[in-house]
């Protein structure tokens, strides 16, 4: 067995990771088991009155679980923070599932960089909209069940992000998409709302496919991927290899890396104090002494050279520079594995890592990054090499069907038709789950396996493209859309657009800043169009008629914080023409890297920078437009100035704190020295860069004069398409403006979303519908056929036998029994009877199985 | 490892805790039903029965937790081993549940056919008794011993309800039965004996192997005398062609006796005759070394059809439970036709499920059967889902579980048996296999009819709510959490399990 090397994951273990997801999913069951009575009671409801909220109960229990899942996120960062950049991954094994065979599945939970932005976006943005939601749902008879959902969502979500897996991330994906569906669908007695919350499910299901078609494709292709003595083990089964840890520190000078080694051995000496015994004597001289770690199969019994060194997750064992064996015992249906020989170098670091099928992404990870003794990524190469279906790579056809999952999550083309749709669910679900979270998910997926997608050029250009084509498309769509949310909706998608662009490219972490960003101002876009909705309620009556735009008009007048934090809002999304707010940031780093992208095979980086900017350019007018038709000009409706107010402070707050978030995130996240000329990253890229590093990608030297000349551009076009946006629709108005759009070319493509939906409707559900009668004759006439027929050997079958059992079992027991009972309770005379044919029965069966022997001849 | 330790008399008392247990609680039960009257004897012969089995599971639980060493007791007849702890674990479980079951309600409560409480639970201590010592059996005679005490003790439970015609019919029936099959089973030993001159299973092992190897195959007398004591063995844990007493005696039976039967016995019968092939056999997975793989596969594969074909057109829920236990027993046949300890850990693993779903379903039947009278049919389950939700749920749990859908624990223990059938390879196994996953799927009707009449089918004129006694409704609930709990949550009963099912080498 060859020795490897790598810059593998370290792990620092952690007990409480799982606390966070578990706070939410109790505030869930809470609220489901005892909301009702608690809405009922009238416990607090004086206080809850005067704060415009609903039940005081439901209210504490569901954003008290928010507020500490919030606080154990920023605790569990904190601790992420104290932790050398290498270290930073806490794991957590909470609970095995299954492990049989190659398949290992716990319940593993991982913080890392990555993982710690999401959970603060979730919980933090999360509990901000659960107060909000407090005020905008105050008046609904289900108040408890839209919290026990809505928690429920925040669980789900945070499995999706804290997994250490595929698994568990598909447990959340799965999740998410249930409380989505259930949530959408939440005032289920209007049937346009149900259908479409059945509408995003069954989309859903669609990329679900794929995601799992692109993990079972993954998996199988890591069987072989293991040369032993230069052949493949096409065996499907995972082996061991033990990993000289490559670090970081060790590049910096001996310093850190001392340190590091102390504070290791130290937690050694806490952890296993007296299962050392053997290393005593050599512990006295630490330069003689190498760590060992075993992190991979929890609960795993780990024997080194013989002795019990522990139960999986170990680390920071101390063991003597030399050679030793290892062998493990994972439980379950697994067979044991074993290291024959490995060594540890004296004041290095040996990991055990899993090579072959894995559903860890850590795992995955690792065994992608080693290199063994000859210098070769064995296993990358392996995977690389793996054809299939006329020479398409397994990397880039799992990783297309891994996006495909992301489409539907993410609402990409094709699959983004039920996004616009989910707006029928209640504003705080559309900000929360449809704009900052749960749509993100896709974009997460991609940034977690970026090491995956890099290495297929082919797959991270149809996801650029993709990006950039839904990017445009949707932007286009938003250009006249009348419904303030059907914007929003629109704006959503298009900006995910972006954040795929920028995992795309290869500028994972600017998807990721991008991601961050909008979560903050569509958060604040979405809340601010609920907080006008909440008002318009008491001048029109229906939905439609309070989200539509040319209802409204002047609400700055009567709403002046939800006008200015949506103003605000507006800015950070369109970056014209202050380019410091949030969105700015972000966009431009996206678009950047996508015009000196070198990472996206066939696609040319100048296409997607000329889309993207195309969208940017739409994105500032459709967004000052709503903007305008909103706030400014005349009211539409008259009794607006006296009957519209402003919304209580649960709902004015959340909006203040999050337009400030999307005022500052920007410029605290994204700037770098670079900018002036120094040679800084900026603070997210850095931050995120462990868990980012592993992907190989690469960008061309753009230069500083182009970067500032490609930004001017974007800001220029920005605030072009304010101005036209200012001129048709600010203030002074004409007011015949809804007439003169319809003149415009391409109007009424645009109006009807380019019948995407009846192309939907008339290519695949109308033939899916028409094929089903189909079906229902195929079945009456040849499956009924085939199943009666089946049913009529089964029922042939179970005659004989029942036929048996009565005649042969049954008659002669009834027979025996008749004869007896009817002569008098003479039991004694029912010696021999019937009950030979039993007997025949058991000695027949001797003779059989007799039989059975002589005719083998064995 | 190493030389197995063998124990003489006086040192292996101590390893027999569990069992002289059980008999100091026999005796202190047969002067308590002889002296006590009223409540009083009511409330103590409770306490003496949940005592004794309490205390006789617990040493065993202590030694399974302890990984206490494998010895062999009293000079070889008995084995003290892990595969033998996680058996009386199970059966003092088993016991003490049909205890509760047949537990009086009122101080004057007789059981059917007006016979004392006292008298039952005196038979079912005897029985676990008989039932541990066939767990721990690695010598002929003992094996014949613990068996005929189970067996004939069997017979006095089945016929207990002394009016009932259906339970003397059957009881007789047993009788004979299980005579002729003794006695084919010890014309085998006496073959057996005679070719290899030992009634040590280990012995018997050795002599077996010199034989095998000198005539590259299994001796015919060998093989003879194994189909002989397959008769016997079979016929404890209703194999096909050796079940035909089972549905016969298991409807006519008081319903908690049908419990214990369709469970205990059938358990003891599976450990007994894993350790006979294991020790007396040596017998491998391997279809070219020994005509054992396919004697068991063929074995399983009857078992599996013969049950399932036959319960699906039953309309009374025991007896259709009594076919499914047949089925159930060829399931776990499936594990031992590897003869892997894989698929050893499988059998025990399942066995652990199978009890708690199996005395589940029947304590649904026996508490619906004693609110309408005795009506056992699936009519009588008709609108169950509304008339007594929480038992309807229960029941549901435990024929889903029985079907073996996730995510309960029958789906696992069901897994667990066909990946140890698959990863011992070859052609027949995957045969075996196929075989298995088709039964599963007939399995499911006749479970569905339940079901069905549960809750898609009007209650019809009496559509009153079912008053059950509160301890049954308990109970189930008691059988079905764990039933749930295990489908989602196994690994550490598993691991428990592979772990300790190693034999006394």
């Amino acid at each position: 067995m060859p020795e490897f090397t790598g810059p593998v994951q370290h792990v620092e273990l952690s007990t409480t990771l799982w606390l966070i997801a578990l706070l939410p999913l109790l505030g869930s069951v809470t609220n489901a088991i005892f909301g009702r009575r608690l809405q009922k009671s009238h416990f607090g409801h004086d206080l809850a009155h005067k704060l415009h909220i609903g039940s005081l109960g439901v209210t504490l229990v569901a954003v008290g679980a928010m507020l500490a899942a919030f606080a154990l996120s920023l605790w569990h960062v904190a601790k992420l923070l104290a932790l050398p950049e290498a270290h930073r991954f806490l794991f957590c094994h909470a609970w095995e599932m299954v492990r049989i065979g190659s398949v290992d599945f716990g319940f593993d939970f991982a913080l890392d960089p990555l993982s710690s932005v999401m959970i603060l976006i979730i919980t933090g943005v999360g509990t901000l909209i659960h107060v909000y939601a407090a005020a905008y749902m105050h008046h609904d008879g289900a108040y408890w069940r839209f919290f026990a959902y809505l928690n429920l969502f925040v669980f789900s979500m945070l499995l999706l992000v804290l997994g250490d897996g595929f698994m568990v991330m598909f447990f959340g994906w799965e999740g998410v998409g249930l409380c989505s569906y259930l949530l959408i669908g939440f005032w289920y007695d209007d049937y346009a709302k149900a259908s479409a919350g059945m509408k995003a499910f069954v989309t859903n299901r669609v990329g679900d496919w794929g995601f799992v078609t692109g993990l079972m494709l993954l998996f199988w292709a890591l069987g072989g991927a293991w040369l032993e003595g230069g052949s493949y083990q096409p065996d499907n089964l995972p082996r061991l290899a033990a990993v000289a840890v490559e670090s970081g520190e060790a590049e910096h000078g001996g310093h850190e890396a001392g340190g590091e080694h102390g504070a290791v051995t130290a937690k050694a000496h806490d952890a296993d104090g007296d299962d050392a015994v053997g290393h005593h004597a050599k512990a006295a001289h630490p330069q003689g002494n190498g760590t060992f770690d075993f992190t991979v199969l929890p609960g795993a019994k780990v024997y080194v050279d013989g002795a019990l060194a522990g139960i999986s997750p170990l680390t920071g064992k101390s063991l003597h520079a030399g050679r030793h064996t290892l062998r493990v015992v994972p439980g379950g249906g697994t067979d044991d594995l074993e290291i024959p020989s490995f060594s540890v170098e004296a004041g290095g670091e040996t990991m055990v890592s899993l090579i072959g099928p894995a559903l860890s992404f850590r795992s995955l990870h690792d065994q992608l990054v080693v290199r063994d003794a000859a210098g070769h990524h064995t296993v990358r190469e392996g995977l690389q090499s793996k054809k299939a279906w006329g020479g398409v790579g397994v990397i880039t056809l799992a990783c297309l069907c891994l996006f495909l999952g992301a489409t539907g999550k993410s609402a990409q083309i094709p699959l983004f038709v039920w996004l616009p749709d989910a707006m029928a669910g209640p504003t705080p679900v559309s900000a929360l789950i449809h704009a900052a979270t749960m749509v993100t998910a896709g974009v997460y997926m991609i940034a977690r396996l970026s090491w995956l997608f890099a290495l297929s050029p082919v797959a991270s250009g149809v996801v650029a493209l993709v990006g950039a084509l839904t990017a445009l498309f949707a932007a286009t769509i938003g250009l006249y859309q009348y419904d303030i949310k059907k914007v929003l909706a629109y704006s959503t998608v298009s900006q995910l657009g972006f954040m795929f662009i920028g995992v795309g490219v290869g500028a994972y972490w600017a998807g990721v800043f991008h991601l961050m960003t909008h979560a903050f101002f569509k958060a604040c876009l979405f809340l601010g169009s609920g907080s006008v909705i909440h008002g318009m309620h008491a001048v029109v009556h229906g939905e439609a008629a309070a989200q539509d735009m040319r209802k409204m008009g002047g609400l700055k007048r009567v709403m002046p914080i939800t006008s200015r934090t949506y103003f605000v809002a507006c800015l950070a999304i369109t970056a014209a023409p202050f380019p410091l707010f949030a969105g700015f940031w972000s966009k431009d780093e996206i678009l950047w890297r996508a015009f000196t992208t070198e990472n996206i095979a066939l696609v040319p980086g100048a296409l997607i920078y000329a889309i993207g900017l195309a969208a940017a350019a739409c994105t500032s007018f459709y967004m000052w437009r709503s903007y305008y038709l909103t706030f400014e000009g005349e009211h539409a409706l008259p009794k607006i100035a006296t009957e519209v107010h402003e919304s209580p402070a649960a709902i004015t707050w959340v909006l203040v704190v999050l337009a400030a978030l999307s005022t500052v995130a920007g410029v605290l996240f994204g700037f770098s020295t670079h900018l002036l000329g120094g040679h800084g990253e900026p603070m997210l890229e850095e931050w995120l860069s462990p868990v980012l590093q592993h992907a190989v990608v690469s960008f061309r030297e753009g230069g500083l004069g182009l970067e500032y000349a490609l930004m001017a551009l974007s800001v220029g076009l920005a605030i072009a398409s304010w101005a036209l946006a200012k001129k048709r629709y600010g203030a002074g108005r004409p007011a015949d403006w809804a007439a003169r759009e319809e003149g415009l070319p391409l109007f009424d493509a645009i109006q009807h979303k380019y019948w995407v939906d009846e192309a939907y409707g008339a290519a695949i559900i109308g033939p899916i519908l028409k094929l089903r009668l189909v079906l229902a004759d195929l079945d009456k006439w040849a499956i009924d056929g085939i199943v009666n027929g089946a049913g009529v050997v089964g029922r042939a079958a179970a005659w004989t036998s029942g036929a048996i059992d009565h005649h042969l079992v049954d008659g002669a027991v009834n027979f025996v029994a008749d004869r007896t009972f009817a002569a008098g309770e003479r039991l004694r005379t029912v010696q021999t009877g019937r009950i030979q044919s039993y007997l025949y029965g058991l000695v027949g069966g001797v003779l059989f199985f007799a039989c059975l022997g002589y005719f083998l001849g064995r | 490892m190493g030389a197995p330790l063998v124990l003489d008399n006086v040192q292996s008392l101590p390893f027999i805790g569990p069992e002289l247990t059980l008999g100091a609680g026999i005796l202190l039960l047969l002067v308590w039903e002889l002296v006590a009257h009223g409540a009083r004897k009511r409330v103590g012969l409770l306490a003496i029965m949940f005592a004794t089995l309490g205390a006789a599971g617990a040493q065993a639980a202590f030694a399974l937790a302890h990984d206490a060493p494998a010895v062999s007791l009293f000079g070889g007849l008995l084995a003290s081993d892990g595969f033998a702890h996680v058996f009386r674990v199970l059966f003092a479980f088993v016991t003490a549940v049909v205890a509760l079951y047949a537990a009086p309600v009122r101080a004057d409560d007789a059981l059917p056919g007006k016979r004392s409480t006292g008298e039952m639970y005196l038979l079912l201590l005897t029985v676990a008794l008989g039932l541990s010592f066939m767990a721990m059996s690695r010598h002929l005679l003992m094996i014949y011993l613990s068996i005929e005490i189970v067996s004939v003790i069997s017979f006095v439970l089945a016929a207990f309800s002394i009016d009932d015609k259906k339970s003397s019919e059957g009881a007789l029936k047993y009788v004979i039965y299980g005579g002729v099959a003794s006695g084919i089973m010890l014309y085998g030993m006496s073959w057996l004996y005679g070719a290899t001159q030992s009634l040590a299973l280990p012995e018997i092992g050795a002599r077996v192997a010199a034989m095998s190897a000198a005539q590259h195959g299994v001796p015919p007398v060998v093989f003879l005398a194994t189909v002989c004591m397959l008769a016997g063995f079979g016929y404890k844990i209703s194999a096909a062609p050796f079940h035909m007493w089972t549905p016969d005696v298991y409807e006519g039976a008081p319903t908690p006796v049908t419990a214990f039967l369709s469970v205990g016995p059938k358990a003891a019968g599976f450990a007994v005759l894993v350790r006979f092939f294991a020790e007396a056999l040596r017998a491998t997975g391997s279809l070219h070394a020994s005509p054992w793989p396919l004697v068991a596969g063929v074995l399983a594969m009857l078992t599996m059809t013969v049950g399932n074909l036959s319960a699906i057109g039953q309309d009374n829920v025991k007896r259709m439970l009594a076919y499914s236990s047949i089925a159930h027993a060829g399931y776990m046949l499936l594990g031992f036709a590897v003869f892997s300890t894989t698929g050893t850990a499988a059998i025990v693993f399942y066995a652990l499920t199978y009890c708690l779903m199996n005395l589940g379903a029947f304590l649904v039947v026996l508490a619906l059967a004693e609110q309408n009278g005795g009506d056992e049919s699936v009519g009588a389950f008709r609108g169950l889902g509304t008339r007594a939700p929480v038992l309807a749920a229960c029941m549901a749990v435990f024929l889903f579980s029985l079907t073996g859908l996730p995510p309960f624990a029958g789906f696992v223990g069901k897994f667990y048996l066909f990946a140890a059938l698959v990863r011992g390879g070859g052609n027949f196994t995957w045969l075996v296999a196929t075989v298995g996953v088709l039964n599963s799927v007939v399995s499911l009707f006749y479970y569905a009819r339940v079901l069905r009449s549960m809750y898609l089918t009007p209650a019809g004129a009496s559509d009153a709510p079912v008053v059950v006694a509160r301890r049954h409704t308990a109970t189930a609930i008691a059988l079905a959490v764990p039933t749930v709990a295990l489908g989602v949550y196994w690994a550490p009963l598993y691991d428990l399990v592979a772990r300790t099912v190693g034999m006394v080498p």
